[in-house]
Formats: structure tokens, sequence, C-alpha cells
């Protein structure tokens, strides 16, 4: 079958600038993307540079952008993507750094990021005589975010990095809890207290993208709301977070719905001058266009004690 | 130029754990390896990790059936001290992090495992590589190791009889540099790739064999190359563990009727039973999973379930899953002793690119990675402790320029219209066929024609990409340049030994002869060629 690819270029040693070339190959059937660009580095340009290493999904290392979605070159078959034509579009994941073709930056896309996690157990090296006993279950939780290999799928999902491309992102986040929550590491609280940090656990915005897109179902948004359970019950999260939290589920659970006024100020903290002083211009702007009722009332919603039981009912199950 | 006491030359579970060792010795140490470490062939390791930890278990019994697998050509002292070591080498990794399966106690399960006499296998589901590797990244970040990761050794720079460091070249920078050291550390893995289909990574291409050949290192027991039995065979080849055989899976043939083979015989001996039942008209073999039952087969072998998937189209827990022999890992390697010293001083060798008779002529499931640690472990020590009483030697001044030029070379002059594929696609069937799981005097003979005119075909083929900066054509020809010049080693150690012996099965000398043969073969470059010579095995 003749195929087209059409392939991201840029070459750093001569003008750097971003480009295309398209390459026509004729590939076997059920040939893989990668072995088409085998096939056209070897017969047609050998400068074409794209990374590769096991060959067969174990080890995620030829990720790149097929027709648009994040895919293994390796397990990509050539005949799922030409259903519409025989053209194929391979381009750099987004919003990554790109060194040459499709060779980009994973140290800044993901390998700096998950060294600040302090990625390693705080073990000692004669502990004990024989293993730690614990229970497969646990092993198990920890087995599972394991089975990550690192494939970027996860953080080229997240929604949070390309307005923030310092954010850790779920896959150093998903890698924070592989330590926080294996019962044998001797200071657990360490990796909570690095992602608690701004950049980090707080700055998820829930939109499970990284869950859609991890090819293990490792759920890293379900770790990342472990993490912050963790922080907050820990009491690692610093004051205003908590006092954030604390006062969005009294809000919500008071009226059936959140009295943002309340939160801003809540927030803030009721004896924090400096902060309520802050809040002022918003506050001015809100009720100089109509945003905010005067007097300030926030009324409950209809059926708001149905919510609430809901509150109780969720806080008896936390005891 | 870069300094430093110790530099280990591979990032998988050999490479990090020697690391990981000779720096907690107290030196100074780096990594480099051509890939991450994180997505190097050990990653692919799947079925566990030997220890002899059971009650019914002992470091005797895990002797006997090393010895047993090694089938006469294993150095016994050292799989003696290995057997010793097992267990604690385990045990630390546990405690390093490694989320082994737990039985009902909390305490590590085990699981039969190839042709182990019982269960001795610990694991973590069907990723012990993946897992292992990860952990061993985890202690080696967390002492602060300086890696040079995507670095491409192309030589090492031997002063006399002497080690001194190697030259690398950067992918990411485009640059060589030199990298000088009281002790380097070769760790870079098996040499399989040179077969096609084999089960390996692309980078499995024996550099580092070849590099201490070419600096005068000994090769020993090259022909030894181990096939896997339970192998998807298409494409690049899909790895299948025997611990689903171990688990209940059954070898079959298309109408699902069972192939009488014996699951717990050695690979070489199930490898051989597979290939000649196919012969026999019986057809292609089949895996049959489902006597394991799906939800075993989701909880014991996700991977093996989603790789099947992507890479073959088959859902495991319904379909019958074609399998043949594929070749797997290499026994041989440099001659080292068991502290990892090779014959050039300074120089030390572990892991797969090694060859320190633990594994004779075919290696039991499950010890490949325990010898990673366990050796790993003993040869960074070693080569830590070396460099402390090393005299420093100066790292001769005028290689990184010559080295420039060789690369140079490569690039200059007009290229022949073949490719760097067609000459490996060629190596790679010509080592199946000729060089493979059945080998005899004339094949071998073909071969070692064969390869010589591939040899110069190879020469012909110039790099073509003028660029420096992940520059994978250069690479490439580096990679094939070694797996040439080991396809001959290979082939010639295979052409001399007159017996059939673990790996090694020759239809014109099926038997072990154990009067001219309990010897290792050992090959040296001498005055341009290879010279091969016998090596008594110590008993």
């Amino acid at each position: 079958m003749q195929v087209t690819f059409k392939v991201y270029r840029k070459d750093p040693e001569k003008d750097g600038k971003p480009g295309r070339t398209n390459y026509t190959v004729d590939v076997p059937d059920g040939a893989t993307v990668l072995e088409s660009l085998f096939k056209i580095r070897d017969e047609m340009d050998p400068s074409l540079a794209f990374r590769c290493s096991c060959l067969r999904g174990h080890c995620g290392d030829c990720m790149v952008r097929v027709n648009g979605s994040s895919r293994l070159t390796c397990t990509a078959k050539v005949s799922a993507y030409t259903q519409k034509g025989p053209e194929i579009s391979l381009d750099p994941l987004r919003n990554v750094p790109v060194i040459k073709d499709l060779v980009f930056d994973w140290d800044a896309f993901m390998w700096n990021k998950i060294k600040e996690v302090k990625p390693w157990l705080e073990a000692e090296e004669t502990s004990a005589n024989g293993e730690n006993s614990v229970s497969d279950a646990a092993m198990q939780d920890i087995r599972k975010v394991m089975s990550c290999f690192y494939c970027g799928m996860c953080d080229e999902g997240c929604t949070v990095l390309p307005v923030d491309f310092n954010f850790l992102g779920p896959a150093a986040l998903t890698k924070a809890y592989r330590l926080a929550f294996d019962p044998r590491n001797k200071d657990s609280r360490e990796q909570v207290k690095i992602v608690e940090k701004p950049k980090g656990i707080w700055d998820c915005v829930h939109c499970y993208e990284a869950d859609e897109h991890c090819p293990r179902g490792i759920e890293p948004t379900k770790r990342i709301v472990a993490l912050r359970d963790r922080a907050f019950n820990s009491g690692i999260t610093h004051e205003a977070v908590a006092r954030h939290h604390e006062s969005f589920a009294a809000s919500v659970k008071e009226s059936g719905w959140l009295d943002e006024g309340r939160l801003a100020v809540e927030s803030e903290g009721l004896t924090n001058v400096k902060g309520l002083m802050k809040l002022l211009p918003t506050a001015a702007k809100a009720l100089s266009r109509g945003k905010a009722p005067i007097p300030y009332m926030h009324s409950k919603r209809p059926d708001a004690d149905k919510i609430k039981k809901i509150f109780e009912k969720a806080e008896q199950e936390e005891k | 130029m870069q300094e430093f006491d110790v530099v280990v030359i591979g990032g998988g579970v050999s490479g990090l754990r020697a690391a990981v060792a000779a720096k907690r010795a107290g030196v100074s140490v780096a990594l480099i390896s051509k890939t991450h470490p994180l997505r190097s062939n050990s990653a692919l390791a799947q079925g566990g990790i030997n220890a002899p930890l059971g009650k019914d278990d002992s470091p005797e019994r895990f002797i006997e059936d090393t010895l047993a697998a090694g089938d006469g050509l294993c150095e016994r002292s050292i799989v003696q001290s290995f057997a010793q070591e097992a267990a604690k080498e385990v045990l630390w990794l546990e405690q390093m992090g490694v989320p082994f399966n737990r039985d009902k106690d909390g305490r590590l399960d085990r699981r039969r495992f190839g042709s182990n006499s019982l269960s001795r296998s610990c694991y973590t589901d069907d990723r012990t590589g993946h897992i292992v590797l990860n952990v061993l990244y985890e202690q080696f970040q967390r002492l602060a190791i300086p890696a040079f990761e995507e670095w491409f050794v192309t030589s090492l720079a031997v002063d006399g009889e002497t080690c001194v460091g190697a030259i690398a070249l950067g992918l990411r920078s485009g640059k060589l540099d030199s990298f000088a050291a009281r002790s380097v550390v070769l760790a870079t893995g098996g040499l399989t790739r040179m077969y096609l289909p084999s089960t390996v990574s692309i980078g499995t291409t024996g550099d580092g064999q070849a590099l201490a050949y070419l600096s005068g290192a000994r090769l020993m027991d090259m022909e030894m190359v181990q096939f896997h039995p339970t192998v998807f065979p298409k494409g690049q080849g899909l790895l299948i563990t025997e611990a689903t055989l171990g688990s209940g899976a059954q070898i079959v043939n298309q109408q699902g009727a069972a192939i009488q083979v014996s699951k717990d015989a050695p690979r070489s001996k199930l490898s051989l039973s597979i290939s000649q039942a196919a012969q026999n008209g019986a057809g292609s073999a089949f895996l049959d999973l489902k006597p394991i039952g799906k939800d075993k087969i989701l909880s014991f072998f996700p991977q093996t379930h989603e790789l099947l998937r992507s890479v073959a189209g088959l859902d495991c827990t319904k379909d019958l899953v074609p399998i043949h022999p594929v070749a797997h890992r290499p026994m041989g390697g440099i001659e080292v002793k068991a502290s990892g010293e090779t014959s050039i001083a300074g120089l030390f060798a572990v892991g797969e690119c090694a060859c320190n008779g633990l594994n004779g002529a075919g290696r039991l499931a499950g010890n490949t990675l325990s010898e990673a640690v366990i050796f790993g472990k003993r040869v960074g020590e070693a080569a830590a402790g070396y460099a402390k009483a090393a005299v420093k030697k100066n790292f001769p001044a005028a290689q990184l320029a010559d080295e420039e030029k060789t690369l140079a070379a490569l690039a200059s002059g007009d290229s022949s219209q073949d490719s760097l594929s067609a000459v490996h696609a060629e190596l790679g069937g010509l080592m199946n066929e000729k060089v493979g799981l059945i080998r005899d005097a004339g094949g071998l003979t073909q071969a070692l024609d064969r390869i010589a005119r591939l040899k110069e075909r190879y020469q012909k083929i110039k790099v073509r990409n003028t660029g420096r900066i992940y520059n994978y054509e250069l690479t490439t020809h580096l990679e094939l340049g070694a797996m040439l010049i080991l396809a001959e080693i290979v082939a010639r150690s295979a052409q001399a030994r007159t017996e059939s012996r673990g790996a090694h099965y020759r239809s014109d000398f099926p038997n072990l002869d154990d009067t001219n043969w309990k010897s290792h073969t050992v090959a040296k470059l001498s005055q341009g060629s290879t010279q091969l010579d016998k090596k008594p095995v110590a008993n």
C-alpha cells in the first residue's frame, strides 16, 4: 500500500524552523508506523530523527502524534490510520519543546519534573533480615501505579500544561503517589510536602483527561485526588487552601450552593487584614457592574436541606 | 573532558545496580547510557527473579537447577556464590521498594518458572524487569549519580594494557567527549538483535562485547544463544513469559489439541521440541492461555494481555496465540572473573554482555534478573575498589581527535546504493536460519561466507546524514558494525563446537561430548583476525 507520511521537521543544525516533509512509501500489510519510519530513514531521508527502543509496546519511547492523537509508533498499525485516505501526519507531542524532527525534549516535558518529587523510597539498606510484611492489596496498588511506562500520554492530554508548562503534571504527580502511598516508605510525608506547593496538586483542574489518555488505566487524576486528601488530612496543606476547602464545603452544605463572597473572605481568613484588603478592588468592581447584590445576600436554594443530608451522610461515612 | 573514578556504560538493571554499589562504596561514579535507562532492554523481562526463599528450597537446590540448565558448562564456584547471595539481593530489592506480589501472609510470593524444580521466582505481575528497573533507577537518582543519558559510547580508551576511560557521542549535543576513569564497567546488554526476529529492544546490538573485543579482551562461549520457546513470532517478535506455562497454559496445535512437550524442560529442549513438532507435521504450535482462567490472566499477566491485543490483535483470554522459538539472550560474552574483571586491567563487565560461566550452555528462567543484580552489586564494588587503589593514568590526549576522524571517515566518500537495513535484514535471517536453533557444518560454513560478504557490503555504506544531533543513521551504522563482528564470532564458535550442548544444537553432532568439549570456547582478536581457543570448565 502506498502511503504518504507528512512528517513534522525541524533541524537545529540548519535554520531551526519547523516545517513538514512528505514521504510516499510502499508499506506492507500489517506494517506499523515505526516500521514505515525505518523505511523512510533508510531509503529516503537518513536525516529523519525519531526515537524508539523496545519495538513492541513495553517502553514508551516512540510516542508521537499520529494523525493528531498521541500513539506509540511501534504498536500503531498504518492501516488503522488510512481509513480516510492514504495519508498520515506525524508530529511531536503538543506543547513540548522539539529538538529535532519527532525527537522532543523528554527532560523538560517529564523527566525533570519527576526528579522534583524526590522519586525514591527512603529505605535503609539493613532495615531488616527479611522482607517487609505487607498485604498484597497494598502492593497491588503500587504495582498498578508502577506499571507506568512514561509514555507521556497523560501529560499530553493534560489541560493545565498548555497553559502552564511548569505544572508538575499527572506523570510526576503519579510518581509522587507511588512513593507517598507505599507503606514501606520511611518518610512518606516528603512527597506530599513537595507536591502540595504551587505547580503541584492544587493546580490540577480535575478534567480527567489524564485518566482518559492513560493506556494502562492508572487513573492519574484519582492519584492526584488521593494526594490532596492526604495533604489535607495530615495537616500538610497550607492554611489558605484548607480554609478555602472548608468554606467551600460549608457554604454548599448550608445553602445548597456556593457563596462566592463568603468563599473569598473566608479563604483569605477573617483576621487577615492585608489579605482582605486585596479583595476590595475586586469587590468594588463587582458591585459597580451589578455582579453583587446590595445588600449582600446569599439565599438558600430550594431543597437545600436535602443537600445538607448528603453532606451529613458523607461525614458519617468518613468517621 | 569528564573525569570520574568509575564510569558505568549501560543503564539497564546490571548497570544501575553496579553504579549504585560503586557510589555506595565511596567513589565518584557516572553512568553513560545510549537510551534512557527506563527504556532499556531490562524493561522487557517479565516472568520473575529467582531466589531460594521458600521453606522447601535451598541454595543447594538452586545450584542444582542452575547447573542442570547450564548443561555441564557452568563454572560451579560462580553458581555457588550466586545461589548463596540471591536471597539477600532479592530482599534488598524489596526493601528498596519493589512491590513484589505477596502471599496471603504478606510474604514474597513465588511462582514456578521454566525448568526450576519448584516455585522460586519472585515477581511483580508480568512486569518484573520493568519494575525492578524502575526501583533501581529510583535508588540511582537518590544517590545523585551523574547520568549521561542518550550518550553513545564509540570507543574505549586503553593505554597499554589498562582501560582508562571511554569516548562517547552525546546524541542531543551532537558532540564527542572523553570520559576519563580509573575503572570502566561495561553493562551494555546482549547482542540478540543480530537475529531477526528476536525478543530484544533495538539497541541490544552487542556494542560492549565488540568494544571490549576490539580492545583486546576475550569473548567466551559466544556460540551459546538461547532461543525462547513461547514467542509470538510475527513482526518484531513478542515474548510471552513461560510463567504462563507454570500457571496452566498449554502448548497446542491449531485444533487446540495438546502437543506433547515437557513444559518444565530447559528452554533449549522446549524450543527444540516445539520446532520439531512443527516440522513433523503437527503444524504450527500455539499457546493456549485459557486454562489459566480469565481473572488470573488479567491479574497476573496484564501486560501479556495488553500487548497481545495491541501488537498481535489477539485476545488471549479467548484466542490461541501462535508461537515459535525466537532468539532471546546470549549466555556468552566478555570473559570475566567473578569480580567482573576482564583480561584488560581496569575494564569490568557485567550482565548480559559478560560471561563469567554462571549460565554455561543455558540460562535458567528467572536467573537473568538475579544475575544482573547480584553481579551488578559485586562488580560495582570491585570496580570501586580497583579505582581506589589504581594509579591514575592519563587519558590518551590524541584519542578524541582520532575518534572525530573515524566518525568523519564513515561519512566521507560515495555510499553504495545498499542500505544498513538491507544488510541487517539479511544478517538477521541468516543467523536465524544457519546459526539458530539447529546448526550444522555446512550451514555454518555458508553463514561465515555470507557474513564476510555482508561485511564487505557494510564497508561500502556511508553515513549520508551530515548532521550530528540525533543522527540515528550514524549510531545504527556503528551498531550494525558491532553485530557483524560478533556474528562472525558466534558462527566461528558454533563451527568449532562439534557437539550438542544446551542452546547449541548441531544436527551433525547431536550428542553431548564431555571428552572433548567440557570446555568453553574463547575468542580473541589476534593480528586482525579471530583466534579461537578452548578453556576447560573448572570443576
